[in-house]
């Protein structure tokens, strides 16, 4: 008895190299023998994996979040995509929950939702961990590379119910691996309104060196039991509890230049190597845009991949949250020795707020996508939400921008980065006066002999490299 | 001989002035949104692709011509199908409607 089991799991184990050698997810076999039957299948293997998937961001849209603040952020609550109310989104998954939008001008409805991308089925809430729930996790999205989208579509089931269905076939099954550009850039560049609106940039080899190299997403970050590390945006909260930064591969010192090397201590290797952003610059969530479909849209002005600068300020990853700002606090400055100089690109967003409390509402966007009335999609927000005399909030609302700072962290770039006189020319791209330095200290920062040389070499450099 | 030299420059100038315009509306890029009606792609490792388009202008047919390797993946594993409503750029090149930009209007 003992032989046999010490054979069979020496058999397992060679199996199992086997196929990790030829860069292969083991298993194949199992599925092409029994089929795909969800998280069951893959529980075969990975024990307990899908409960723990419960408690991850991807699947609550929610976590604590420690570096924020502000009159409306109790630390002992989560936060996310699940219930923020801010003026990129103005929804959130609890108001604007997968549902049918009302019949437009022409008769038309459709099927629309912010928790669309959310890896289950859309029967229960986000983040819902009820027994049984991880049979409806969809993990083919994330790790196949044959996956029929086409399957992913809402519909209504046979209870009225507006759900997504799933690609639980065996060939999608049987091209199961490490997740793809793809697999992660399906649902994360589709945020805020269409292709490119939220996050702004595409990652593949024209926009971005690391893309260019061949690396996915999951190289840099690479999760473990689908906790996945992230850096501190100060806009996207929710995280898993584990951060991911360039030092961690390149180091504090990346470069052969010693005089850049100096730089890393109060610049972010975004500030050089992130020199422009994209995506969309401002929303006016208050007038909404009839689309050539009679369906309506906030009006946003949309910008391309790497068509936009940033702004530059401190950041130490401590986030201040108000009606009227999302950013770095004010702890974040030159004098703070946990404080950086990053990128970011600025958003501005127009909604209502909260005549009595000046807090920013939520809209439920069902109402406006069909007529355009946006204090409808307030109302209604309203009632979802519970608020007393939801009409009243809604008719007595005011209006006002919020701006809110997103972290660039992709679009990175060695050929292009910044070099010294980007920053320390009379015209650099830094604000020296807005970033706390004197009129003494600026005058020393851009003196041509400050990085005249070192360009120099550079240039000579790059003329070696064309 | 001034007014045949004249007529040269003429015509130079307006020979010139034609090539250009025809090269700039040859180039020109043509934006519009339309509902998919048809696609038509040759199989997994197809090249290329003709997607049918009802501009929502006008509900006129477009054939766009799809070369880009991103889109083309997208028709392939059906993140894109028939019945979505794409924000389209195209240039036309020895006649064919070739897309410069192909995404659907839909996100979250």
């Amino acid at each position: 008895m003992k032989r046999t089991m010490i054979s069979a799991t020496l058999l397992a184990v060679v199996l199992t190299a086997g196929a990790a050698m030829a860069g292969e997810h083991p298993g194949k076999e199992y599925i092409e023998k029994n089929g795909y039957n969800g998280p069951a299948t893959c529980e075969e293997c990975h024990k307990g994996i899908a409960k723990k998937f419960l408690d991850t961001v991807h699947w609550k849209h929610a976590s604590k979040v420690p570096n924020v603040h502000g009159k409306n952020i109790d630390p002992k609550k989560e936060y996310g995509m699940k219930n923020r109310i801010y003026s990129f989104c103005n929804g959130n998954d609890i108001v604007n929950r997968l549902k049918e939008i009302p019949a437009n001008e022409v008769g038309k409805s459709k099927l629309a939702g912010c928790n669309t991308c959310h890896p289950g089925n859309q029967q229960c809430e986000v983040g819902n961990c009820e027994v049984g729930v991880e049979n409806s996790i969809d993990c083919l999205i994330c790790h196949s590379s044959n996956y029929d989208y086409s399957k992913r579509k809402p519909y209504k089931n046979d209870k009225g119910q507006v759900v997504t269905g799933q690609d639980r076939s065996k060939e999608a099954a049987m091209a199961v691996g490490r997740p793809t550009v793809k697999n992660c850039m399906t649902c994360h560049e589709s945020a805020g309104g269409g292709v490119l609106i939220k996050r702004g940039f595409a990652f593949n080899k024209e926009n971005d060196v690391h893309a260019a190299k061949g690396m996915v997403c999951v190289d840099c970050h690479k999760g473990k039991d689908h906790k996945i590390p992230t850096g501190l945006d100060p806009n996207n909260w929710a995280n898993d509890g584990v951060l991911v930064a360039c030092p961690d591969c390149h180091t504090e010192a990346p470069h052969k230049s010693a005089v850049y090397n100096t730089h890393t201590a109060k610049i972010a290797c975004q500030t050089c190597h992130i020199p422009h952003s994209g995506g969309a610059i401002a929303k006016d969530f208050t007038v909404w845009d009839k689309q050539a479909n009679k369906f309506w849209e906030p009006s946003t002005l949309k910008r391309d991949v790497q068509a936009t600068r940033p702004v530059y300020a401190w950041y130490n990853g401590k986030v201040l949250d108000s009606p009227n700002y999302i950013g770095p606090d004010a702890s974040a400055n030159r004098k703070d020795k946990a404080s950086k100089i990053y990128p970011f690109k600025i958003y501005h967003g127009k909604a209502f707020f909260n005549k009595e409390t000046g807090d920013l509402l939520s809209m439920d966007f069902a109402p406006p996508m069909a007529t355009g009335d946006a204090r409808a999609g307030v109302a209604s927000a309203a009632k979802i939400l519970g608020m007393k005399n939801p009409e009243k909030v809604a008719k007595d609302a005011t209006t006002g921008w919020q701006t809110v700072y997103f972290a660039n962290s992709h679009l990175v770039t060695k050929r292009n980065a910044l070099t010294c006189d980007s920053c320390h020319s009379d015209n650099g791209i830094l604000n020296f006066a807005n970033l706390g330095y004197s009129k003494k200290e600026i005058e020393k920062l851009t003196n041509t002999e400050l990085y005249f040389n070192k360009s120099m070499e550079i240039q000579k450099s790059k003329e070696k490299e064309d | 001989m001034k007014k045949a030299l004249s007529l040269v420059a003429v015509l130079a100038i307006v020979a010139v002035s034609l090539f250009g315009f025809s090269r700039t509306a040859q180039a020109d890029e043509i934006k519009f949104v339309g509902v998919i009606t048809k696609i038509e792609l040759a199989g997994k490792d197809a090249k290329t692709a003709t997607v049918t388009m009802k501009d929502n202008a006008d509900a006129k047919l477009i054939a766009i011509t799809i070369n880009d390797d991103l889109t083309l993946d997208k028709l392939k594993d059906h993140r894109i199908v028939e019945g979505d409503e794409i924000r389209c750029k195209y240039e036309v090149v020895d006649g064919k409607n070739v897309s410069k930009l192909f995404r659907k209007t839909a996100g979250c």
